[in-house]
């Protein structure tokens, strides 16, 4: 009957399956050494996992690491829960994260640093001087006209225009709004005193301001509203140039004017790097010293320092240890393509120290 | 027997996946329901607070100091931005219905519904995109500054114009994307009534416009007033293209039609990465409570608009 002798093809067809099953479980078990992490969390991040992840695998054959690009937010929280390996952040873990998740580390992978931008059309050419307390007037609406007293002050000599300024800020949860409203608190008592800072922020009502989403939503907020300002990580510094936008010196604590330049960076990671403590948490914005670029950050991994099991915790380990080193991850040929600069050795030896605890 | 049992098990599957996520929401917002009272409704003061000082307890609620949801600016974004949309869809999905219906030949008639309902297809973040790339410069620089000198004498179009990004942006491209809704469902109702009711109405003299008008589209109330209402409900949802060109306003109400404003759901997005960073949970919670008002939301007017088509509908028959 055909009926019956379909039967027999089905049994037999399952029979070689299982066979290839039970013959092909030990090739699978031989490969079981391969160790999956996953990344997740800062968008700013993103673009450096990017470059590192196929560099470093291609090393390392036993290891598989996935990169998302969900948020700083995103990153600590699934790190906090266990989900993924590794969450980027901008931002270091507050102290009530770390009583709430004692076993979280944060490590700094490298440096980043942030532009202040506009849109003066005419004037792009010309990098205007501002100061922290101008952009907390500008956000708070205090100062509203781009030729306002306090902007021509810092600016003797530029023909500023009468033009309402439209400041933009990150609507959505974001490191470069914790770094530029951390600017702002320390510098402008007022500003710490009524909106301080965060990744996000209760913006105050300014008419004409907006919300823009991602760094590449600032960017095209920013190039089609003449007269607007904006704050930028560094990654996208090519996209202001190509779109001929202003770019401010700002003033650091000392008050003087500077550019954003990898030497001021420096400078300023070094004025701060010894006030850093062992667990890293800290702000390296508005740094003292003459030469110091004041909105600067560390860009952080979170890591829980128990991993499920001891292989999966040496993979990390490896890789993170490869990130922080100077012939590894820290290599000019990555940093350089976002704009990043590498960690100092205080600082690498601390992060080594952090990550020899992960476990 | 068992094949009715597995179909109603299949049937019963769906409301209660509807049942199981309004439980879940209402239930996992619940303490920012308990926290927030009615402030959530009444106040325009979402904060989730400093997230670096320690968390405080207020109102038997753990939060972080300054922590405060409040969000009616949200509320009056999603009703305005939804309400300019169906008022400029409205008049183009009828219209569009009836020349599709009664206008042209049955053949092109088909091929142009075609297209009109291929922009129900259109994913809504290229409606985002396009807003963004294309319609904001071209509002702001060119229609709006025209439109605020016209329209000087009605107070809520005054300038100034803003930057493009706003209120009515958001009412236009949430017009684009519901007008299919109210052509389509209409035009086919207008398609289904009978030949005869037209010649009948064309026999006694009318004009085809007359015909349309009123013979055809009072017997099509119901559909009308249901495909409305349902556009309505998906205009109040939409999500990616509203956050995309609305301006993301926080904590203030639109001063004209082109403030900058935000809507329920693109919020719920546009947070959600900052709220989780919250160590009390209050601020994902209460993104929740935003969740569970959208829900409601949405159920009222659906059910509205079956309401609203079963006494119509018992009236025109």
């Amino acid at each position: 009957m055909p009926c019956s002798s379909s039967h027999r093809l089905f049994a037999r067809s399952c029979l070689i399956l299982l066979a290839a099953c039970l013959i092909g479980s030990p090739l699978r078990s031989s490969q079981a050494k391969t160790v999956h992490m996953i990344e997740t969390g800062s968008t700013l991040l993103y673009p450096l996992f990017n470059l590192w992840v196929p560099v470093y695998t291609a090393s390392h054959t036993n290891v598989r690491i996935t990169t998302e690009a969900t948020g700083s937010g995103t990153g600590i929280a699934q790190a906090a829960a266990r989900l993924v390996q590794l969450g980027a952040s901008d931002a270091y873990l507050s102290p009530a994260l770390t009583h709430l998740h004692p076993g979280l580390l944060n490590i700094p992978l490298a440096i980043s640093s942030q532009m202040v931008n506009y849109n003066l059309p005419g004037l792009n050419d010309r990098p205007l001087r501002l100061s922290g307390p101008v952009l907390a007037g500008i956000y708070t609406g205090r100062i509203r006209y781009w030729d306002a007293p306090a902007i021509r002050a810092l600016n003797p000599g530029v023909p500023l225009p009468h033009h309402l300024i439209l400041p933009i800020h990150r609507s959505d949860g974001s490191g470069d709004t914790f770094i530029f409203t951390q600017y702002l608190s320390f510098s402008a008592p007022s500003w710490m005193r009524t909106t301080a800072y965060g990744t996000t922020v209760s913006w105050p009502p300014v008419r004409n301001g907006m919300g823009a989403t991602g760094n590449p939503g600032m960017v095209q907020a920013l190039d089609t509203n003449p007269y607007a300002i904006a704050y930028i990580g560094v990654s996208y510094r090519s996209a202001i140039l190509k779109d001929h936008l202003g770019q401010a010196l700002l003033e650091n604590r000392a008050g003087h004017f500077v550019s954003l330049t990898a030497a001021h960076v420096m400078a300023a990671v070094r004025a701060r790097v010894n006030a850093t403590p062992p667990n890293q948490a800290i702000s390296l914005v508005y740094a003292p010293g003459a030469e110091s670029y004041p909105i600067i950050n560390y860009e952080y991994v979170v890591v829980e320092k128990h991993q499920p099991n001891p292989s999966l915790a040496l993979s990390v380990r490896q890789f993170l240890d490869w990130a922080i080193s100077a012939q590894g991850g820290n290599a000019p040929s990555f940093l350089n393509r976002v704009g990043f600069v590498p960690l100092p050795p205080r600082a690498i030896r601390q992060s080594e120290k952090q990550i020899s605890e992960i476990r | 027997m068992w094949f009715r049992r597995l179909l109603s098990a299949f049937a019963l599957l769906v409301p209660l996946v509807l049942v199981l996520i309004a439980i879940f929401l209402i239930s996992y917002a619940w303490p920012a329901i308990r926290f927030n009272r009615l402030d959530f409704l009444l106040h325009d003061t979402w904060n989730i607070g400093n997230q670096y000082a320690n968390p405080i307890v207020r109102r038997g609620a753990t939060i972080m100091p300054g922590a405060s949801f409040g969000i009616f600016f949200l509320v009056a974004g999603t009703l305005g931005s939804a309400l300019i949309g169906l008022l400029i869809a409205f008049p183009l999905g009828l219209g569009a219905a009836l020349f599709l219906s009664e206008a042209v030949p049955r053949r092109l008639g088909h091929l142009v519904s075609f297209f009109v309902e291929l922009l129900a297809a259109i994913p809504s973040v290229v409606f985002g995109l396009w807003g963004i790339v294309f319609l904001v410069p071209l509002l702001s620089h060119h229609v709006y500054p025209i439109l605020a000198e016209t329209l000087s004498f009605l107070p809520f179009f005054r300038r100034p114009t803003g930057s493009g990004y706003g209120l009515l942006t958001s009412g236009l491209i949430l017009s684009l994307m519901i007008v299919p809704f109210i052509a389509a469902t209409l035009r086919d109702a207008l398609a289904s009534q009978s030949h005869a009711m037209r010649e009948a109405g064309i026999s006694l003299g009318a004009t085809r416009f007359e015909v349309a008008t009123r013979i055809l589209l009072p017997g099509q109330k119901a559909a009308l007033a249901g495909a409305t209402m349902l556009a309505f409900g998906r205009a109040l949802g939409e999500t990616m293209a509203v956050l995309m060109v609305s301006g993301n306003a926080l904590n203030y109400l639109p001063q004209n039609i082109y403030s900058p404003i935000s809507t329920m759901a693109a919020f719920i997005v546009a947070q959600l990465d900052s709220a989780l960073a919250d160590p009390t949970g209050m601020a994902v919670r209460s993104l929740a409570e935003i969740a569970v008002l959208l829900l409601l939301i949405s159920l009222l007017i659906n059910g509205l608009a079956r309401f609203m088509i079963g006494t119509l509908k018992e009236h025109t028959l």
